[in-house]
């Protein structure tokens, strides 16, 4: 029976918005409406419940000492800090000027730092895959010191060439290849969503 | 008491009066086009099995290996499907990814499941997490291995792209296999390289297009571009048609060798053997 009913709904849904795409009707575009609510409202739901799920399962481990004791009470902290600062009388919610300090001050650095990060991974990554002898990592190293020699600050007429041709490199077989990788995703994307918007599985060929 | 008649007059009226209250979108001829491009969508999705190319994409074809191994050592596997969530607030392309990725992690949990190795899911959107753990229910019902379901867990990483690229950063586990697939953007380096650190194996697949490199640097048998999604249809299709896709392939591409060779020939008045292949010499 769950089997039959998920894939209805699914079926029923999919081709309800796919109509309401194509045709203008004001039942037809209420009921869509009706659906992408629905669905934003269990989204919604399921992120409050697995909001509260994490704060349950991180007072389980205070309580109970298991797990790693540090993030659980960091984790508890933070979320009562952002709780504290938006629901507080007179706060306005999300963009309360405190919840906007927490995100700007704490939050923005922790991830830029991580980010910074990516310079030195992506070189090892590089070294790495060189060591091993992957052909694709061979080829996209030559094609980076190529791209970085065309975009040295140079002056004069080799200048002007170097970037002449680092403009020809981005136009013609970078962004040849970026529309072929894009179109690629997009026509394949397109099948998937069709698929889902179907209900049909793995289980169904 | 109304006759069948008048019911089918009501029902017909009904729906005449639906269609007069309404009008198209676009006009006709870009209805017909999206209509006709739908169609074309409904005959690849009736049978979605790959027809041109077929191979074992991003070495998904030997997961069941990687398993027994895992089980061998007694360790996990990790699925980490990606960054962008069913719910979060990213595009459509990108939450795309994450539903593409579920057969991937019903495939793996199978495998999994099959060799009692416990599944650890890595998810920053609850839903996603939800979709996830009943995949992993249905793997280990479809196997009838469901007293085994306990063993794996999908894990919430926290909200944001950043705790998705710390987390494998600093993970002390140490699987035996690990398989990303999903929307990885600029944490996808970070993300991978945490995995890579801690995985006895690793299989990456996005279809972001600027991430395509850092991909094929985390993993030679990488999915980029469109194959995370053409993944699906060739973990869907039975060996025999695998092997007759593979078999049409190399005739095929025999066949262009062979025509180019004569060509090339021909031109270069070496010898002219396109009556022979025509079978019109003897005339």
């Amino acid at each position: 029976m769950r089997r039959a009913t998920i894939p209805a709904l699914v079926v029923v849904a999919g081709l309800l918005l796919l109509v309401d795409y194509l045709v203008v009707n004001a039942s037809l575009g209420e009921l869509a409406g009706i659906v992408v609510d629905a669905a934003i409202l269990v989204s919604a739901g399921a992120a409050l419940a697995a909001v509260a799920a994490l704060a349950v399962r991180r007072a389980g481990d205070l309580w109970r000492r298991r797990g790693d004791p540090v993030g659980a009470v960091l984790v508890l902290a933070g979320m009562a800090a952002v709780l504290l600062a938006g629901l507080r009388p007179g706060a306005s919610g999300a963009s309360d000027p405190a919840v906007l300090w927490i995100l700007n001050a704490l939050l923005v650095p922790l991830g830029a730092s991580l980010f910074g990060l990516l310079f030195v991974s992506t070189l090892l990554a590089f070294q790495r895959s060189i060591s091993a002898r992957s052909r694709e990592a061979i080829v996209m190293a030559l094609a980076a010191v190529a791209i970085l020699v065309l975009l040295l600050p140079v002056g004069g007429t080799a200048g002007g060439w170097l970037d002449g041709a680092a403009a020809w490199a981005l136009a013609v077989p970078i962004g040849g290849v970026f529309r072929g990788l894009l179109l690629g995703i997009a026509i394949l994307g397109a099948v998937v969503a069709a698929r889902t918007m179907l209900g049909i599985g793995a289980g169904d060929e | 008491m109304p006759s069948p008649a008048d019911l089918v007059g009501e029902v017909l009226g009904f729906v005449s009066e639906v269609l007069s209250a309404s009008s198209l979108r676009f006009e006709v001829g870009p209805t017909l086009v999206v209509l006709g491009i739908l169609l074309v969508l409904l005959q690849l999705v009736a049978r979605p099995v790959t027809r041109w190319t077929s191979g074992d994409a991003g070495g998904l074809g030997a997961i069941g290996r990687a398993m027994a191994l895992a089980a061998e050592a007694g360790t996990d596997a990790v699925v980490s499907i990606g960054a962008a969530g069913i719910a979060r607030s990213t595009d459509a392309l990108a939450r795309l990814q994450t539903l593409a990725a579920m057969p991937v992690l019903d495939h793996v949990a199978r495998a999994a499941a099959r060799s009692g190795v416990p599944l650890r899911v890595l998810t920053n959107d609850p839903l996603a997490g939800v979709v996830a753990e009943v995949t992993i229910d249905a793997a280990h019902r479809r196997t009838s291995t469901e007293e085994r379901v306990g063993r794996s867990r999908v894990v919430m990483v926290g909200e944001g792209r950043g705790v998705a690229a710390g987390l494998p950063l600093t993970a002390r586990a140490r699987p035996a296999a690990a398989i990303a697939i999903g929307s990885l953007r600029e944490e996808a380096q970070l993300h991978l390289a945490g995995l890579r650190g801690t995985a006895g194996s690793l299989t990456a697949g996005t279809a972001e297009a600027s991430q395509a490199g850092t991909v094929l640097l985390a993993s030679p048998d990488g999915l980029v571009g469109p194959e995370p999604f053409q993944v699906a249809a060739d973990l869907g299709a039975v060996v025999e048609e695998r092997t007759a896709v593979t078999a049409a392939n190399r005739l095929i591409a025999m066949a262009v060798l062979v025509a180019i060779l004569v060509s090339v020939l021909a031109l270069l008045d070496v010898v002219d053997l396109v009556p022979f292949l025509l079978g019109t010499s003897g005339g």
